[in-house]
């Protein structure tokens, strides 16, 4: 066995003698660099990764600073009330309970956080199954090149900004809607399809379907690397067992890609929870809860949208901090949203009868 | 009384000086009430036009130097300052503008992220007073509605319109409506409300015409705003812009809707109607050169601060009345002279009729130059920016 | 039982049992279930192309491209200019701060609670929405530092709205490197550094690419945050990194539309034809540098995707049946 003092001396800088006038060896300064070197790829890397965990934290408090005086206002009234009222601000500012407030102000986001939460529901049910139905035949049938385009033309559709998609919501979609679709639907003797809907098509449903149009490719495009990653001979032996494909599928498949599925899902509902302007565009902008799934409503995110500019006219910055405060209910939101969907895969990983990603 | 005799000579003078101290002492008694009537601190003798001329040729004067000057605010007054910032003479001074909304406009000129601020709705009396609001030029708003069949133009006043925004009226052939139109045949269309989602001067119109019109409307009690607290219509809708308010209004049969008179040609391509507004006098007025330029010709006491309100408006017989003043809201104190000299300057020659108020620039949108009293006024405001 | 072929005949296959066909009509109804799935995935997105190409090509005229936008008409040439700046910053802060989060999380840290909480973070950040981003940072770096609307702000917010996924493509692609190439690096001296330089990076390269791009094509189409940070200018980008706002393409799209002249609303229509072949242009280039790059990396199989279906076996499955 040789003795390992190379290695030592490559990897870790040699031990610096420290006042001999010992000649410096060569390629000490250099090796000294690298070595710097690397404890700065290692010292900027570390701060690299805090950066976005101090960003969340920075948000949480600039949001909640701002929103305070708000949400001593409103209290808990602003989960409950549905009104949003800035006041008279032209009556002049009067203080209660330390807080500068007009005549009258008055906030409550009941109903833009029902409707975020409907929308959001409304796209994930409509855009799930499609997404994961898309995902499976682009993997399993279509022929190499086929399954290119479309592949293209899911990351073209998850690259679209929303404001261009949102602008085809209002100008063809909605219309659309209104001519082709929801007179259908009308027919349906369920309670949330009655009591009519506006020929402009805009409302629920249709910010529902927008918002789907928007998390498909998300949801497509990793369930279809997911597929591509499962082994072909775990699939194959299923369907050498006899069964048809889509037994094979429910069998073998499924279960590999269960979990993924259910991180791409969540992910998808975070973008339609915080989309701002496709829904603030096509969702019919009413504060106020919808009746039915066709009628005009909004969500947080678009009344922040729609809102901030009117709330800087306000001279005692309550709206503003009204704001602040919806946009401290969204983060929450899509915290618990995050938190949830972790425990889910967790508990789903753990019962998966495949060990996930244990490669062959 | 004979002339002839000194007596009656003695009489005439006496009576003659009699009414001379009358007619002195009654104008001054209505000079005294005017005062106090409006919010006026000044002398109220408006400048004659050649006086006006000179001020604002003397305000004109760009500095030397160059400079940077950032304009944001109203979507009404964008298109406006946009082509005054290409054709500004003095090419020295350079003009960033922003389409951002009236509310933004106003917390930028206020927190010094923007040296202009366009607004089409006056400051608040939170703000501090050395914000001013500067009016420019004068805007006007029509109402549109999408009621095929119709020949001619619906009238309609405050309290009818209000009663379309609250539900009260559903249908296009309410008796209500009928009343102010006779002899116009209109086809039972259910109304579908259209307001603004995004908070906007021109909500903030159209509720100061409503409260002025209307003592019961829904805006009463908490006044004109440039986002209101509207009522729970099923039906109702609510759109970004101007163009989405249109574009949705056209599609939508028996709409009404509120849009900027600089969509007027807009409005009409796209099939909508316009409807013929009642003034002051009772009178309905369609939207026009003349009848905006007779309402805004009404207002005689401007006060000193150009916070001019449609709610004051006194009544002009042939006067449309739902005009308002386009603001440049400003700070007082600027942080170096050049700036504030561009600023006035820019200002100054966007007043001019022959500068950035002339029919070239204000035609295509429908906008109209001040008139001689609120220019006096924000000639004064100008010279006050230092 | 015999050994020899001769004389033994096989059983006859069954067909056409009860059983077998109501589990040939699920697969059929499945596999329509999938088509149709398919058929709604790709129909939105023909006709959002198709709309936005007619009606930008209706009016299109080329000088678009070369002159400055006036507010009510002009061009879009300070747009593209203000856009592509925009995406160089976004380029140079979230990369490097993604590819670092990246390399940390899988190079240095080890699996404890410190890497759970850095990497949840990053996941969470990846939820909020754009526009609460863009509130922040009007709220600490346009009013708080005094910066005003500015390039400088606006780079910053995107990057920080991107950072996640720049990181979370990095961890993957440095993840899918097999450990043993870095023990091997290691058994023959060589740095850390240097093996993460020459073996790791190398392989990884095509995978954190996409994720830069991926980002970078987040950032070009986004518009809440940039209204409030960037403000819009329509003067071509003076450098200047605060104080100066810059115009950008999505308010074009976005703001313009809401224009009483007619020329503006084209100039929307143009802005939206220029977004979508601004992402294009970034998707085949994502898929060009993934090739180029695929050719340095020593570990080939690792890189390339898997196949999909392999026909022999299905069919063999078929014959069965």
């Amino acid at each position: 066995m040789t003795d390992a003092p190379l290695e030592g001396e490559l990897l870790s800088p040699a031990p610096r003698a420290p006042e001999t006038a010992v000649a410096a060896p060569p390629g000490a300064f250099r090796r000294r660099a690298l070595a710097a070197g690397q404890h700065l790829l290692g010292g900027g890397s570390t701060v690299a990764a805090v950066v976005p965990l101090f960003a969340l934290l920075g948000m949480l408090a600039i949001l909640f600073s701002e929103a305070l005086p708000a949400i001593r206002y409103n209290g808990w009234g602003f989960f409950s009330s549905n009104a949003w009222v800035p006041g008279n601000t032209y009556a002049g500012s009067v203080r209660t309970g330390g807080v500068l407030h007009p005549l009258g102000a008055h906030y409550g986001a009941a109903a833009l956080i029902t409707g975020t939460i409907e929308s959001s529901v409304i796209a994930l049910v409509v855009g799930l199954p499609i997404a994961v139905g898309a995902a499976i035949l682009l993997v399993e049938r279509l022929p190499r090149r086929l399954a290119a385009g479309i592949g293209l033309c899911l990351e073209l559709l998850a690259g679209v900004p929303s404001a261009v998609i949102g602008l085809w919501g209002v100008l063809s979609f909605g219309p659309w809607l209104a001519h082709h679709l929801y007179p259908a639907l009308s027919h349906i003797p369920l309670g949330i399809f009655r009591g009519g809907y506006n020929s402009a098509g805009q409302g629920l449903l249709a910010g529902g379907l927008v918002l789907a149009a928007m998390i498909i490719p998300i949801i497509a495009a990793t369930t279809r690397d997911l597929l591509r990653q499962v082994p072909d001979v775990t699939k194959e032996g299923a369907l050498a067992l006899g069964m048809t494909e889509t037994e094979a599928f429910f069998a073998v498949q499924a279960r590999w890609v269960r979990v993924g599925v259910i991180g791409a899902a969540v992910l998808g509902l975070g973008r339609a929870l915080g989309e701002t302007i496709a829904i603030a565009l096509v969702s019919g902008s009413a504060i106020q809860y919808a009746g039915n799934i066709f009628s005009a409503m909004t969500t947080i995110a678009a009344t922040m949208v729609s809102q901030l500019d009117a709330a800087q006219a306000d001279p005692s910055g309550l709206e503003v901090k009204a704001l602040a405060e919806c946009a401290l209910v969204l983060l929450v939101i899509t915290l618990v949203v995050n938190i949830v969907a972790r425990m889910l895969t967790r508990r789903a990983a753990r019962g998966a009868a495949l060990p996930v990603g244990a490669g062959f | 009384m004979q002339l002839s005799n000194p007596a009656g000579r003695r009489l005439l003078g006496r009576s003659l000086s009699a009414a001379l101290v009358g007619t002195l002492a009654c104008s001054a008694l209505s000079t005294a009430a005017f005062a106090g009537t409006a919010k006026v601190t000044e002398a109220h003798k408006v400048p004659t036009a050649a006086q006006l001329k000179k001020s604002l040729t003397a305000l004109e004067a760009a500095p030397s130097g160059s400079v940077k000057l950032s304009e944001t605010g109203s979507s009404l007054f964008y298109p406006l300052f946009s082509v005054w910032a290409q054709r500004y003479p003095h090419s020295n001074v350079s003009i960033q503008t922003a389409s951002t909304g009236s509310g933004t406009g106003q917390s930028g000129a206020l927190a010094g992220t923007a040296s202009i601020g366009a607004s089409d709705a006056y400051l608040p009396a939170g703000d501090p007073s050395t914000l001013l609001n500067v009016p420019i030029v004068v805007s006007a708003q029509q109402i549109n509605y999408n009621v095929p069949g119709v020949k001619g133009h619906i009238k309609l006043n405050a309290s009818v319109i209000n009663s379309m925004y609250t539900g009260a009226i559903t249908n296009w052939d309410d008796p209500a409506v009928k009343k102010l139109n006779p002899g116009l045949q209109i086809p039972p269309t259910p109304v579908v409300p259209i307001h603004r989602s995004d908070g906007s001067g021109d909500t903030f119109l159209f509720s100061s015409y409503l409260a002025a019109g209307d003592p019961g409307s829904f805006v009463a009690s908490t006044g004109p705003n440039t986002t209101v607290n509207w009522p729970d219509v099923s039906s109702a809708l609510a759109e970004k812009g101007n163009t989405g308010m249109l574009q949705t209004c056209a599609v939508t049969h028996g709409c009404i809707a509120y849009i900027g008179v600089s969509y007027l040609r807009n409005a009409i391509a796209s099939g909508l109607g316009y409807a013929a507004v009642e003034n002051g006098k009772h009178n309905y007025e369609l939207p026009g050169k003349g009848s905006i330029a007779a309402e805004i010709a009404s207002y005689k006491n401007i006060p000193a601060n150009g916070t001019i309100s449609l709610i004051d408006s006194p009544k002009a017989a042939a006067g449309y009345p739902i005009v308002n003043f386009e603001y440049a809201i400003v700070q007082q104190h600027q942080p170096d002279p050049a700036t504030a000299k561009a600023i006035v300057a820019l200002l100054a020659w966007g007043m001019d009729s022959k500068g950035g108020a002339a029919p070239g620039f204000l035609l295509p949108i429908n906008f109209q130059p001040l008139p001689a009293n609120a220019e006096a006024v924000a000639i004064n405001q100008l010279k006050s920016i230092s | 039982m015999t050994t020899t072929t001769a004389g033994i005949t096989p059983p006859a296959i069954q067909h056409d049992k009860p059983i077998a066909r109501a589990r040939r009509v699920r697969n059929g109804a499945w596999w329509a279930g999938c088509t149709l799935a398919l058929l709604l995935v790709v129909a939105p997105v023909v006709w959002i192309l198709e709309g936005v190409v007619e009606h930008a090509v209706a009016g299109w005229k080329w000088d678009v491209l070369w002159t400055t936008s006036t507010g009510i008409g002009g061009g879009l040439a300070n747009a593209i200019v203000g856009t592509f700046v925009i995406m160089i910053g976004v380029a140079l802060v979230a990369g490097s701060l993604g590819i670092g989060a990246g390399i940390y999380l899988v190079e240095f840290s080890h699996p404890g609670i410190v890497q759970t909480v850095l990497r949840s973070a990053t996941e969470i950040l990846a939820g909020v929405p754009s526009i609460v981003f863009g509130y922040c940072g009007y709220l600490a770096l346009v009013i708080g530092l005094h910066w005003g609307f500015s390039l400088l702000p606006a780079v910053i917010v995107l990057s920080l709205l991107v950072t996640p996924y720049v990181s979370k493509s990095t961890e993957l692609a440095l993840g899918q490197v097999p450990v043993a190439n870095r023990e091997g690096g290691e058994a023959l001296g060589m740095r850390k550094t240097y093996v993460l330089r020459r073996v790791v990076f190398r392989a990884a390269l095509p995978g954190i690419l996409t994720g830069l791009i991926i980002a970078l094509a987040i950032s070009a189409g986004e518009t809440a945050p940039l209204i409030y940070t960037a403000g819009f200018s329509n003067l071509y980008p003076s450098g200047a990194l605060i104080h100066s706002q810059v115009g950008y393409l999505t308010y074009a799209a976005y703001a313009f539309y809401d224009e009483p002249s007619a020329t503006a609303q084209a100039l929307s229509r143009d802005a939206s034809l220029l977004l979508v072949l601004l992402v294009l242009a970034l998707i085949l280039s994502a898929r060009l540098a993934v090739r180029v790059t695929q050719r340095f990396s020593p570990n080939r199989s690792a890189s390339r995707p898997r196949r999909g279906r392999r026909r022999g076996a299905v069919d063999g499955a078929a014959a069965v049946r």
